[in-house]
């Protein structure tokens, strides 16, 4: 650091917001279809927390973190992406010409989905709350506590599957299975109450789970700061776990196959 | 600052912009480059040429940093790449041989990324990248996006994209490979002028008339070696071709000639004579009454695509140049310059075929006197066996 390292990093987070600039349509949809997702799911829902005792649920409680869940992480394709197009433009070598650390290529390509991960939390609890009459009984800044380590986690299993594939078409199926066996497993797809047996011992293995849990609490129990500190710190270790995995097994010299 | 003149006279000798010692490479089975020793002096242009295969991207590779040595030291400005690899290449700048350019960006955006990524802010990245535009002629689709550009113009913002931390070792692998006549000469020009600047340009090509119209020094590769280093004229000198090359009218007669002689494919006879153009008139005495089927005669002076092909041995007897185009069965009076002059940068790429070949009758000049002057010492050429 120091040595313009900052600089560099900014270069490439501009980098990538011209390109987003340029084609922000995915992103756009990415963001829009969950809201849909979550007022087709509503009435399940409802149903669902009325026969678990919650008598006076919306469905709402449930369908708006557990889309947002279960669609955050298809957001590590989009850290995916952002790599491997530059196998793909032939831009990475120009890249590792450059000045730039390893550390600040990577670091500078978190940056832009992070924030991206940040905004879809924010907006798919805002709608909630706007559209589909979602009540927080605990503290929002509780559910930031949750949100910003399930955003780094999630970045964090991009950059780690960036790291282990070797082309964008592996990493894209293993991105889309990845999120929707976290979606299944953690809860995010039915309350966590009606999982299968043999699904609970395991639900705790994902990171979806401690994500819903902490949301869930907040939403449901009127949970505050101290009542989510568990569930972040386990995200955290995930987040943590992936960026150890990113940094044993990433290395600027693999070749990369993109699409094509 | 390793370039610092001042600290390189304090040394007592010049420290080579580049320096490869023992230098190779091998992918598994194949051996991309086999003990390469070479240096670049700073202000030096070095045409770097061999065959597809011969190993000249793999070189500027393993300079970059891209790939690493299995053996051999590698310095840039004195300073070993191994050893301290930030400081080494901070001055480098690479145009790799494949167009890397980010195609939904305007061809501002990417010069001024490549601007930032080396440290430039703001206003001065902004005018970085306008300065590097208007030498690749870019000044005018600063605002097109690179995907909507030809592709000869892409290659322009590639090559462009290199240069904007003012690199004092360039390396540009086959920088013109599909653009035109025009920007080829721009670009040859802008090379002379960063050369003229004191850096050191390493620019791959298999296109020879660039190396004469760079007036660049030469190295050629051959199946991962280097087999000749030199200056132009010294490589021209100690390699090449020089022959008279006889058509005759139904074939090739049986003839008792005191020179060697090869037969091409398409039954041109060629005499290989030293001062070809000197020796014409002993050829046709020799001819005796053959002479009378003789229908055409050409003087091949020595030249630096004859050296290529003699030094990677695709200039063999009965082999055609793969390189060059097919010689013309039709005497050529284009008088090209000689050719150790430059061609003027504006025509390089017309001048190929003519090079090198004299029709008899036709304007023939006096070779350049260093064509038959006394091999320079210093060349250090081996052929590669
Ligand atoms: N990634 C690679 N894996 C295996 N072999 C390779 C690889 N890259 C190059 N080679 C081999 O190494 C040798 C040198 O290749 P290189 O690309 O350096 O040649 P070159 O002189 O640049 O050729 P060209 O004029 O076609 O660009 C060739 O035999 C090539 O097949
Ligand atoms: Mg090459």
């Amino acid at each position: 650091m120091g040595d313009g390292s900052l600089g560099r990093i900014a270069a490439l987070v501009r980098q990538d917001c011209r390109l987003l600039v340029r084609d922000p349509a995915p992103l756009i949809i990415r963001t829009v279809m969950p809201l849909l997702i979550m007022s087709f799911m509503q009435p399940l829902f409802r149903a669902a927390l009325r026969a678990d005792d919650v008598r006076d649920a919306n469905g709402a409680e449930q369908s708006v973190p557990g889309m947002a869940v279960m669609f955050l992480f298809f957001l590590v394709n989009v850290v995916g992406f952002a790599m491997f197009r530059e196998h793909g433009w032939n831009t990475w070598d120009r890249l590792r010409v450059s000045p730039a650390r390893p550390f600040e290529l990577v670091t500078g390509r978190l940056v832009v989905p992070l924030v991206v991960a940040l905004v879809q939390l924010t907006v798919f609890f805002g709608a909630g709350g706007t559209l589909f009459g979602l009540r927080v009984r605990g503290s929002y800044l509780a559910l930031a506590v949750v949100g910003v380590p399930l955003a780094a986690c999630v970045v964090m299993v991009g950059m780690a599957l960036v790291a282990l594939c070797r082309s964008i078409a592996q990493l894209s199926v293993i991105a889309n299975l990845l999120a929707l066996l976290f979606a299944g497993l953690g809860g995010a797809l039915t309350p966590q109450s009606v999982l299968p047996d043999w699904v609970r011992p395991l639900a705790p293995g994902v990171p979806s789970y401690w994500a819903m849990r902490g949301f869930s609490t907040v939403i449901l129990d009127g949970g505050g700061m101290g009542a989510v500190l568990l569930p972040a710190g386990v995200l955290c270790a995930f987040t943590a776990g992936f960026t150890v995995l990113t940094l044993v097994f990433f290395r600027t010299g693999h070749r990369k196959l993109s699409w094509s | 600052m390793p370039t610092d003149p001042g600290a390189r006279r304090a040394e007592g000798a010049a420290v080579p912009a580049l320096a490869l010692r023992g230098v190779s490479k091998r992918y598994g089975a194949t051996t991309a480059l086999e003990g390469i020793d070479l240096e670049i002096a700073e202000g030096e242009i070095m045409g770097l040429l061999g065959h597809n295969g011969a190993g000249k991207t793999t070189l500027m590779s393993l300079v970059a940093g891209l790939l690493r040595p299995d053996t051999g030291k590698i310095e840039i400005h004195g300073v070993p790449t191994d050893r301290d690899p930030r400081r080494a290449r901070r001055d480098l700048g690479l145009a790799p041989q494949e167009l890397g350019v980010y195609p939904p960006l305007t061809v501002r955006q990417n010069l001024r990324f490549c601007a930032e990524l080396a440290g430039l802010r703001g206003q001065r990245a902004r005018v970085r990248a306008e300065e590097v535009a208007e030498p690749f002629g870019l000044t005018a689709l600063l605002d097109r996006r690179v995907s909507g550009l030809s592709g000869g113009e892409q290659r322009r913002v590639h090559t462009a994209m290199a240069l904007l931390h003012r690199p004092k070792l360039v390396l540009l692998d086959e920088p013109t490979a599909g653009v035109d006549v025009e920007t080829r000469a721009r670009l040859i020009a802008y090379v002379k002028e960063l050369a003229d600047d004191g850096t050191a340009v390493c620019y791959s090509t298999h296109y020879l008339p660039e190396v004469e119209a760079l007036e660049a020094s030469v190295a050629v590769l051959d199946h991962g070696r280097l087999i000749a280093r030199g200056t132009l004229p010294e490589l021209v000198r100690s390699h090449a071709d020089s022959a008279v090359e006889l058509t005759f009218h139904g074939g090739v007669p049986p003839l008792h000639l005191p020179w060697p002689v090869t037969h091409d494919e398409d039954g041109v006879l060629r005499v290989h004579v030293e001062q070809p153009q000197l020796a014409t008139a002993d050829v046709l005495a020799a001819l005796g009454e053959s002479a009378r089927l003789l229908v055409n005669m050409r003087v091949v002076q020595p030249s630096l695509e004859s050296a290529f092909l003699r030094l990677t041995g695709s200039g063999a007897p009965d082999r055609r140049p793969p390189a060059s185009p097919a010689p013309s069965p039709v005497p050529s009076p284009a008088p090209s310059a000689p050719r150790t002059a430059a061609p003027a940068p504006g025509a390089p790429a017309n001048t190929a075929p003519a090079r090198g070949a004299r029709a008899i009758g036709g304007p023939d000049e006096p070779p350049g006197e260093d064509d038959h002057g006394p091999l320079a010492r210093d060349l250090e050429a081996e052929q590669h066996g």
